[in-house]
This record gives C-alpha cells, sequence and structure tokens, in this order.
C-alpha cells in the first residue's frame, strides 16, 4: 500500500523521521539513477558509488527540496553533479570529455554487458551499446528523455544548461545513435554471414 | 534552417507550433521522402523508448540506508557536547571559586599587625559539617591541576601550530 504513495508523501514521511519511507523512494528510482550513473562511469561498481552518494546527498538535502520541481528532476541534478564530480576526481581531463573514442575504448574494454549473449542477440542490447558509446552528456540526456520522464525544460534545469541547447543535443545524440547503431548492426550481420 | 531530420524529430517530439505540425503533417502524408523518413525515425524512436534500465545489487537499497542510519546515529553525540553545557559547568566553577575566595578574605583579620607589614592572619573557614580544611585544600588541588592540564593544552597547541607542516 505505501509503495502507492507519491514521491512527495513520501518526502514528508521521510522528513518526519520515517527512513522506510526513503528506502522505498530509493527502491522506486534506484534503477534510473543507477543507469544515469553508469553513462558516466562506465563500470558497475563506480556506477554504484555514484549512486549511492546521490541518494545520500539527496537525504540530507531533503528538508530543501521545496516541491517546485518534480523530485525526480530534483534527484537528477544531484546525479549529474555528482557524476560531473567524479569524473573530475577520476582525472578524466576535459579533452577525452569531448573525446568520443575514448568512450568508445571505455566500453570495448568493460565486459559486464558482453558477457550475457543471449542479450546480444537482443535489439535493445544494440541500443543500449551504442548509447553507452556517446558522450555522458548525450547519453544521459537520451536516457533522461526517454526513460526518466523528463521534458527538455526539465532536463535542461538538471544539467543546468538551456533548452534550447538540450534539444539541439539530443537532435545531434539521436543522429549519432542512429549511425552507431546502423554501424554496429550492419557489422554484426556481416559477422554472422 | 531545419534539416527533414529536425523537423521530422520535432513533430514526433511535439516541441513544434500547431501551425508547423500541421505543415510537417501534410509532407508526410504527400511527399515520399517525408513519409519514408518519418516512418524510420518512428522506428527508431521506439526503440528508444524501449531501451531498458540497468539494475544494481541487490543490496543497494539497503548501503544507502545503512550509511544514512550512521549517519544519523552519529548526529546526537554531536549533539550532547553542546556548549551551554560546558559554559555553564564553567560558571559553576567560576562562581565557586569566587564565593570560597570572598568567604576566605572576609574571615581574615585585617587589623592584626598595627602599621608593620601586613601579616596576614589566613584561617582556614571553618565551615561545619561538609567543609573542612582538608575538603578546601583538596578543591584547591583540583583546581591547581585542572589549571596544569589547561596549560599543558594551550602549549601543547601552540607548539603544534609553530611546527610546519611536511
Amino acid at each position: 500500500m505505501q509503495s502507492k504513495l507519491t514521491d512527495i508523501e513520501l518526502i514528508e514521511q521521510s522528513l518526519a523521521g520515517n527512513q522506510g519511507a526513503y528506502a522505498i523512494l530509493i527502491k522506486r528510482h534506484q534503477r534510473f539513477v543507477f543507469t544515469l550513473a553508469l553513462r558516466f562511469a562506465k563500470n558497475r561498481e563506480d556506477a554504484e558509488e555514484i549512486a549511492q552518494d546521490c541518494f545520500v546527498k539527496a537525504y540530507r538535502a531533503l528538508a530543501g527540496f521545496s516541491g517546485q520541481s518534480k523530485f525526480s528532476t530534483w534527484l537528477y541534478t544531484i546525479v549529474y553533479t555528482t557524476a560531473m564530480t567524479f569524473l573530475r576526481k577520476k582525472r578524466v581531463d576535459t579533452t577525452s570529455i569531448d573525446d568520443e573514442n575514448t568512450y568508445i575504448q571505455l566500453e570495448n574494454q568493460s565486459s559486464g554487458l558482453e558477457n550475457n549473449l543471449a542479450e546480444q542477440k537482443s535489439r535493445s542490447y544494440y541500443v543500449n551499446r551504442a548509447i553507452a558509446q556517446l558522450l555522458p552528456d548525450d547519453a544521459m540526456i537520451i536516457t533522461m528523455f526517454y526513460k526518466g520522464e523528463q521534458s527538455l525544460e526539465e532536463i535542461a534545469e538538471a544539467m543546468s544548461m538551456e533548452a534550447n541547447t538540450v534539444k539541439v543535443k539530443l537532435f545531434r545524440a539521436r543522429q549519432r545513435l542512429k549511425e552507431k547503431l546502423e554501424h554496429t548492426l550492419k557489422h554484426e550481420a556481416k559477422e554472422l554471414i | 534552417m531545419n534539416t527533414i531530420e529536425e523537423k521530422l524529430w520535432n513533430y514526433i517530439d511535439g516541441t513544434c507550433t500547431a501551425e508547423e505540425r500541421e505543415s510537417i503533417a501534410t509532407l508526410i502524408a504527400t511527399d515520399e521522402v517525408y513519409s519514408k523518413k518519418y516512418k524510420e525515425l518512428l522506428l527508431l524512436n521506439a526503440e528508444f523508448t524501449n531501451i531498458e534500465l540497468d539494475e544494481p545489487s541487490m543490496a543497494f537499497a539497503y548501503n544507502v540506508m545503512e550509511t544514512i542510519r550512521t549517519e544519523n546515529a552519529m548526529k546526537p553525540l554531536k549533539a550532547t557536547v553542546n556548549k551551554n553545557i560546558i559554559r555553564g559547568i564553567g560558571m559553576f566553577f567560576a562562581f565557586t571559586i569566587v564565593a570560597l575566595l570572598v568567604f576566605t578574605l572576609s574571615q581574615v583579620n585585617w587589623s592584626a599587625g598595627g602599621n608593620s607589614a601586613p601579616v596576614i592572619n589566613f584561617t582556614m573557614p571553618q565551615l561545619p559539617g561538609l567543609i573542612s580544611s582538608t575538603t578546601v585544600y583538596a578543591f584547591l588541588f583540583v583546581d591547581l591541576i585542572l589549571g596544569l592540564f589547561l596549560l599543558d593544552n594551550y602549549l601543547r597547541k601552540k607548539l603544534t601550530n609553530a611546527t610546519p607542516q611536511q
């Protein structure tokens, strides 16, 4: 019954000292936050660390949540800043952030996703793999737009950007994604033949 | 100048104006290029919508809650080190010392000794019952120890500050 409560109701309960309510909020958003973290970290351990850090930070700042925006938008702002701090700490320099090839290399090194042979057959797998090859910002925008139920304005708020910038980035990200998908699927088809 | 793809994405996302929407819909219906591209983008859009979210470890929520619980458990400890309590204890000791000094000085026979160098006839307070001379000495001794302890702390801090960091 409790899981049917809205985010705002759960926040109110959490602020009143009910930690169980916050646990429900975590379970509700953990997959999405973890996926966003994975767009930046590229490995599950680091992504989990970022995601955990986000929820702890959100809990500490919960009293400051005004409710003017959606809780998810507010939470994704924390995810974005935490992930960016993580990248800086990991000394991934700005040139490599702009260099898509770095992320293609990182993706090639990551082993977690590749191990599942059954999943390799699915088209969803290729889409996910193509997203992982995008720049973190682009991957985050794509994920937030399609899976986070966030409008361009909300994404802009979470990422401290102009809505128009987000729109342009989304368009370019979709174009890149399309190219990557076409390339990957063509390559896979050749291998199968 | 918007490209065909850009226009179509705006149409699919619903971010164009009503007029634009109408004109794009007409183009899709009449123009083969638009129609083909639209179908292609719709398919792509459906694929993006179906991307799967990754699942964190089973203990994820538990780990977060544990971290929060640990932080919360440490807060009351901080709260007990209340500066007002420390001030209160300090004031109590200061008041006791002042009261004792006033009482002791009031017991001194200042007129004794005439014009010669004043010899203070120090008589220990004879408080009935609890306060004996031994108690007073013990109290002063504890004060002395506390004073020395504070002085030691102060000198140690001064020494630490003076030592350059490596």
